[in-house]
């Protein structure tokens, strides 16, 4: 059995133009799992997602990528290990939905007949088959948020058969910033049981979310920041408590057990 | 999916065959016709001058030149993500065109005798300088804003063509010949070397982008993105400016300001076939070359005996089609509004 993947985070900090994103933040991530980046606006679920993908740099601490600091691994190298879907896309020329997933596919070399089936694969799972020749910038916000999920999806699809002792996401990352925005129901709770087989399939899962309610049906693990800085971390039964969320996140909230699932079940309330 | 071979097979046939087409009547016509019955017949010694000496040279410059200015078009578009930066519109042209008056016209005074290679030399650093200037104005946090870049462009444009008259105003009469001759554009009486030295460096230039293609792809998903993707950003800039740069520079040593080839030519290649760069960045080499060759037999034989300089030809031309590509941006628009209000 191969050991599995991990993201370790050590006395993080992240300063840009003296304003202070991140301090003393340390957590760690282990592949199979997926993760809940919680907070309020401003807090640094971003910043912190920026840095494990090494798009930014941090002033101190480190991150190590499978034991190993993050600043050894190329950016080819790493866009191999992990996809990323930023919060916002632009895009200003027009591609059909097929062509944007095909970007994503060419990151790694696969045969041709692999790439058509992977393109075929993510397609499917986005639910964007009808949509597959339509011009992307006719799209509307929801589907466009599809294709680019099918397009980071294409970017890290296993193409090989089950390795040896890992499932077959083994390895690979999927870091995905608010992906239920702009998404009807539909398809979050359709692309939200995909992302349970995968990661039990191996796959390390980072997500941040605004919706602490579908975190608690989710996620394995949460991460609650506040200021920039880790406010709790734990399972989802430790951090989705009526305390932490009021405090953390300053909302209203009544919280409470679901006996069916073990998880907690979270209202938001609204008092006038 | 088609693979990519598939995919270019038939575009690159047709412009080819386009391509002989309008480069065998650019060598034929002129002052001097040819006919193909006097191919077959033999040509007189004074008929091999004119074909090898004066049409071959000129119809090859025109090619390489309408290539490499569609091809700088294309990168600069992908850099910028955005379909209008063309290196004459946002400046960099200009800014190439100052580079080379200020060595023709202070440089004679300098130097006595002044060489292409100063003058191109002073061009390509113009043009580099501008293309880093404008990045550095129109983009935030990787992401350009339209507005402010064309507006750059706008007083770039302003700047670098009244730096060019001010030198105009103090240069000689054979200075000021040569200066307005060569603004106007022209690629009228040049050797074969310089010929020859345009093609190698457009060639490598060209060669040097066309290694970028996947990661211009990437980058038009935006700087984080193709990041992501594991493309280096930075150093996709910077390959981008300086090759782009390289080529704009050269041209416009050589030959002037040739504007909206670049512009003109990836628009029509992206209606044809989509945006990906792997095909519009080598189709819109042979298109620029079929635009540049045809425009300039125009340029021959609309006034004939008088030549029309190639630069105004191309912004007359240029000109209304660019108030087109607003206008239908502005149609559709207008239209995707009213779609979102029903």
């Amino acid at each position: 059995m191969a050991t599995l993947s991990s993201i370790q985070v050590i006395d993080l900090e992240v300063k840009i133009a003296n304003t202070v994103l991140l301090s003393d933040v340390s957590c760690e991530f282990q592949a199979g799992k997926i993760y809940a980046i919680l907070g309020q606006n401003g807090a640094g679920k971003s910043t912190l997602l920026q840095c494990l993908s090494h798009e930014i740099p941090s002033s101190k601490g480190s991150i190590l990528w499978n034991n190993r600091s993050l600043s050894e691994f190329s950016y080819s190298k790493l866009a191999k290990q992990r996809a990323v879907l930023p919060q916002s896309n632009e895009l200003a020329f027009s591609f059909t939905v097929e062509a944007l997933v095909q970007l994503g596919e060419e990151v790694v070399q696969r045969s041709h007949k692999e790439a058509s089936n992977t393109i075929d694969a993510v397609l499917n799972t986005c639910d964007l088959i009808p949509l597959r020749h339509r011009d992307y910038l006719t799209l509307s916000g929801g589907e466009q948020k599809r294709a680019q999920l099918a397009r980071v999806l294409a970017q890290i699809w296993p193409s090989s058969p089950v390795k040896e002792g890992g499932g077959i996401f083994s390895d690979k990352w999927l870091l995905l910033d608010e992906w239920t925005a702009g998404l009807d129901i539909k398809h979050q709770q359709l692309l939200a049981r995909y992302f349970k087989q995968w990661a039990a399939q191996g796959l390390g899962i980072i997500m941040v979310l605004h919706d602490v309610g579908f975190a608690a049906q989710l996620a394995d693990r949460c991460l609650m920041l506040k200021d920039g800085k880790v406010f709790a971390e734990g399972e989802v039964n430790q951090v989705l408590t009526q305390s932490i969320l009021t405090e953390a996140l300053e909302m209203q909230v009544q919280v409470s057990d679901d006996a069916q699932t073990g998880r907690p079940m979270v209202y938001p309330r609204l008092s006038f | 999916m088609r693979a990519l071979k598939g995919r270019l097979f038939r575009p690159v046939l047709w412009l080819l065959l386009l391509l002989g087409l309008v480069m065998s009547l650019s060598l034929m016509i002129g002052g001097f016709s040819f006919y193909p019955s006097e191919f077959i017949a033999g040509l007189s010694t004074q008929q091999q001058f004119i074909l090898w000496e004066i049409r071959w040279p000129r119809t090859l410059l025109a090619a390489v030149i309408g290539a490499g200015l569609a091809i700088s078009g294309v990168a600069l578009q992908a850099l910028f993500r955005n379909p209008l930066a063309e290196p004459g519109l946002i400046g960099v042209s200009s800014a190439a065109a100052f580079g080379a008056v200020f060595v023709i016209v202070l440089g004679g005074a300098l130097w006595h005798e002044v060489a292409v290679w100063q003058i191109s030399v002073a061009a390509f650093l113009l043009a580099s300088l501008s293309t880093a200037m404008l990045y550095l104005i129109a983009t935030r946090h990787g992401h350009t804003d339209v507005a402010l870049m064309l507006l750059a462009g706008v007083a770039f444009n302003a700047i670098f063509g009244a730096l060019t008259q001010l030198l105009i105003t103090f240069s000689d009469d054979a200075q000021l010949r040569s200066a307005l001759f060569w603004m106007m554009g022209s690629l009228a009486n040049l050797s074969w070397f310089s010929v020859g030295m345009v093609s190698i460096f457009v060639l490598l230039a060209s060669l040097g982008l066309w290694r970028l293609v996947k990661s211009m792809n990437a980058f038009l998903l935006g700087e984080n993105v193709s990041l992501q993707m594991g493309y280096d950003p930075k150093w996709f800039k910077w390959q981008v400016m300086g090759l782009s740069a390289l080529i704009v520079g050269v041209s416009v040593s050589m030959v002037g300001v040739i504007g909206f080839v670049g512009l003109v030519v990836p628009h029509i290649i992206r209606l044809w076939v989509g945006a990906d760069h792997r095909l519009v960045l080598p189709l819109s080499a042979l298109g620029g070359a079929i635009l540049l060759v045809l425009a300039d037999l125009f340029a021959r034989q609309l006034l004939y005996p008088a030549e029309l300089p190639i630069g105004l030809l191309m912004a007359l031309l240029g000109g209304p089609f660019f108030l087109m590509l607003l206008m239908t941006k502005r149609q559709a628009r207008l239209s995707s509004v009213q779609r979102k209000r029903l």
